[in-house]
């Protein structure tokens, strides 16, 4: 049994990891996904969101543990997002690729951790594609960097750099897909119920989506791609098809939501499950159909970097599909309490809109007043955090210090806040007794503040 | 050859996309209606019934407070003076059943509660401006002295025989008349301006307005929701009851009743009373047909219901206020915390409810969602 097990892996750590295949795939990836980083930052910037993400306002809501991330003068960030578009033109050229890709991973993830307002799904995907992209060589084939030393092409490269990326998306969609089969998205067809009817009128699509039974397809059909797609592009047969139906859903999602780049990458990122000869093709193509035969060179790869590198791919990946099912150490409704809901590939699952009034009592003398909460929160800071606990603790931490100053000794902070999920209804969402001030945020401890969903409230 | 077939239909997907990045997403400032597009029936019958009219309306009636000031200023006594003080109650009840609507062509022409709506209004700098009659009436810095409340002020803000005098027998009334003439001129401009713009045969905003469909940024159900429950939570809820008697604010004395609208002429209980009809005029007329197809519930009941029976009961509260606002809230400051409790009630409803069931998003400008 032994030697069949060993023989076995053996295989498998071959085809999957160590065999060296050709790196077209890889330097492909690199020049369209730094394209789409490039347009996609310049549409940020374009859009005037470095001034009102990180500029206008006084306040932010770091992630736990990054509290240290704060944003830069005015000056400092522009200058992070101009290095960042560079970083993404020298990816997508292939040029100081190791310099540049590392830079725009910092860049990015810096100015991702200042704010958890701006958290998206796909700004998450793009850290840990340029993460794995720091790991490859995707830069050693059809790049500047060729060009300008010559002695950095390689045509072979192990297994392992072109499937980790394979890997990774086929998590994503998995995982996508395993958050929709629950009663709200199958049974209950919601929230698309909601979204859907709101977008009758679109031209030629409403047609269909006027249909009352269109919440329910369209429900069906997204939990039935996602759980799927990652098998249909793996599979030699299935993969155009897969791809094709890459193509019709992320384009079906551009136009019913305003979801911006997050269609446009995955389309972009997928053409990684094609197989090698067509990226050769590809590339052959770009470079004006020249098809010398080439000569084989294998990437120097010795055990002990390979070792490393394994042993790092095992935490990441092990940290990959813990992510999403950390839900489950926290009691109550996922969608409700939203603990364990972030870096977790849960897309569009949710209607949910709320409101909060916030309160202060001075405790020597018992006034009590209510906040304006536009007073020091954007409206799109305000309204991410009407829904999301974590963030309202730390809003009224905000408070506390800054009615402290003002001269009232520790002030309680206590909310009334109502939320609506799914078409719910509104109902009170966080305990209103609770001075939240002396509340504190935590590694997977729940907060015992949140009320629990009940369904069926009178 | 299948190799080369992928190639060419990806190559094409890959094209089809840039053109779909690069006019996709610069929809919400595209002012130009598609031809293509259906029209939302229930939003162009609303803009064309209660929007435009409503603008006619404050169009018409600053136009005759503008004749009242000439002629005031022209002739100013007692009777003149009663004659301009209705004509202006006039026109800030017609104001209004505009708070709703400050998007688009009232943005533009900045006819919106920030500029012509300051109130507590700006007195020491009125004050100068009638005597020195040195101004810029929409400069940055009289934002705060012009509109509505700085008249409320001009006309009320004495007896009748010190404002007559100040227009008269004062040294120097002919810069009051210059200031009270300036202020007027500029409400009637704007309102007329907004007007047209809505007007088809001008700017034809309502075209634009009724094509917008959907409920992305930039959609007019989304707009419009946005106006309604801005003005309704922070307009109405805060500043017009909240701020008064006193819910906020750490230092200030527990209520401020001079901090109410329409302070000096009393007009607070009628123009609290004009914005909320007109609340359920646009409930009624944009948002009810959207609510009842949501088939979204309350408590048991129905959405709709609750939001009617609940504006309905934010109406009977502020009509049990006893006049004037500012007296009940030194004398029956009761009446007005009921009043401010049920509105409280009715922002849960509007912000949270109403617009979950129409998957409109609140302060949704043109960033991504997820």
């Amino acid at each position: 049994m032994m030697a069949i097990d060993n023989d076995y892996w053996q295989h498998i750590k071959n085809k999957y990891v160590t065999q060296p295949v050709h790196i077209a795939p890889l330097a492909v990836l690199r020049m369209v996904f730094g394209a789409v980083m490039f347009i996609s930052t310049a549409r940020f910037m374009a859009n005037g969101w470095v001034k009102d993400f990180f500029i206008t306002p006084t306040f932010h809501f770091p992630f736990y543990g990054f509290e240290w991330v704060r944003p830069f003068p005015p000056t400092g960030m522009y200058v992070l997002y101009g290095v960042m578009l560079l970083a993404a033109l020298c990816v997508a050229i292939g040029l100081f690729y190791r310099v540049a890709v590392a830079t725009f991973f910092l860049c990015f993830c810096y100015a991702e951790l200042i704010d958890k307002t701006y958290y998206l799904n796909h700004y998450y995907l793009v850290s840990i594609i340029t993460f794995l992209l720091m790991l490859t060589p995707a830069h050693r084939y059809f790049s500047l960097d060729v060009l300008r030393k010559p002695a950095l092409k390689v045509t072979q490269v192990p297994a392992w750099t072109i499937y980790i990326f394979q890997l990774q998306l086929c998590i994503v969609y998995f995982f996508a897909g395993l958050s929709k089969v629950n009663y709200d998205w199958l049974i209950a067809a919601m929230p698309l119920k909601i979204w859907l009817h709101a977008k009758e009128q679109t031209p030629y699509l409403g047609i269909l989506l006027r249909q009352s039974w269109s919440p329910w397809v369209f429900s069906w059909a997204g939990a039935l791609f996602d759980l799927s797609i990652a098998f249909l592009l793996m599979g030699r047969r299935t993969r155009k098809v897969g791809y094709a139906m890459v193509v019709i859903f992320h384009v079906l999602t551009a136009l019913l939501f305003q979801i911006g780049m997050f269609p446009y990458i995955m389309m972009a990122v997928t053409i990684i499950f094609f197989p090698a000869s067509f990226h050769w093709q590809l590339i052959r193509l770009l470079s004006g159909g020249r098809g010398l035969p080439e000569q084989q060179v294998v990437l120097p790869w010795p055990p002990h970097k390979a070792k490393a590198m394994y042993g790092l791919l095992v935490l990441y990946f092990s940290w990959q599909l813990f992510m999403p099912v950390r839900f489950l150490l926290y009691p109550g409704k996922l969608l409700w309490t939203e603990e364990g809901y972030r870096f977790s590939w849960r897309v569009m699952l949710m209607e949910k809109g709320g409101t909060t009034f916030f309160y202060i009592k001075n405790p020597a003398t018992g006034r009590q007043f209510e906040i304006n909460n536009a007073r020091l929160l954007t409206p799109y800071q305000e309204r991410m955090m009407e829904t999301q606990p974590d963030m309202m603790l730390q809003y009224a931490h905000l408070l506390h210090d800054t009615y402290a100053k003002k001269g009232i000794p520790d002030p309680q902070v206590s909310v009334a806040s109502y939320v609506s999920l799914n078409g719910s209804g509104s109902r009170l969402y966080i305990d209103s007794t609770v001075n939240l001030a002396t509340q504190r945020e935590s590694w997977f401890g729940h907060k015992t503040w949140i009320l629990p969903f009940k369904k069926n409230q009178p | 050859m299948q190799q080369r077939n992928i190639l060419v239909a990806v190559l094409a997907g890959c094209i089809g996309l840039g053109v779909l990045i690069s006019c996709g997403k610069s929809g919400d400032k595209d002012t130009t209606p598609v031809n293509n597009s259906k029209t939302d029936s229930v939003l162009a019958n609303f803009g064309a019934n209660i929007i435009v009219p409503a603008y006619q309306q404050l169009a018409t009636t600053t136009a005759a407070m503008d004749a009242a000031v000439t002629t005031f200023t022209a002739t100013p006594n007692a009777g003149n003076l009663t004659s301009l003080q209705t004509a202006f109650k006039n026109a800030y009840v017609a104001y209004e059943s505009c708070t709703q609507f400050e998007f688009g062509p009232a943005v533009d022409q900045s006819l919106v509660t920030t500029i012509v709506n300051v109130f507590p209004t700006d007195t020491n700098t009125i004050k100068n401006n009638m005597t020195t009659g040195n101004f810029t009436i929409d400069g940055l810095s009289n934002f705060k002295a012009q509109g509505f409340p700085s008249l409320d002020y001009i006309l009320y803000g004495a007896n009748s025989a010190t404002v007559v005098a100040n227009f008269s027998t004062a040294a120097n009334a002919a810069n009051a008349q210059k200031y009270l003439a300036a202020v007027s001129a500029s409400l009637k401009a704007k309102a007329a301006a907004v007007l047209n713009a809505w007007l088809p045969t001008g700017g034809n905003y309502l075209a634009t307005f009724s094509a917008a469909t959907g409920v992305d940024a930039g959609s007019s159900l989304s707009i419009l929701v946005n106006a309604f429950v801005y003005d309704y939570d922070v307009i109405l809820k805060n500043y017009k009851l909240g701020i008064p008697i006193g819910k906020y604010g750490a230092s200030t004395i527990p209520q401020d009743p001079a901090k109410v609208e329409g302070f000096y002429g009393g007009l607070s209980l009628t123009l609290l009373h004009a914005e909320l009809q007109s609340m359920q005029r646009v409930y009624t007329g944009a948002f009810e047909k959207k609510v009842v197809a949501s088939s979204a519930q309350s408590n048991g009941g129905s959405l709709n219901d609750a939001i009617k029976n609940q504006l309905a009961t934010v109406i009977t509260k502020v009509n049990a206020i006893p006049e004037t606002l500012s007296g009940s809230i030194t004398t029956n400051a009761a009446a007005v915390n009921d009043a401010y409790t049920e509105a409280t009630k009715l922002v849960v409803l509007v912000k949270v409810d109403m617009s979950s069931a129409l998957g409109v998003k609140i302060s949704f400008s043109d960033d991504d969602g997820d």
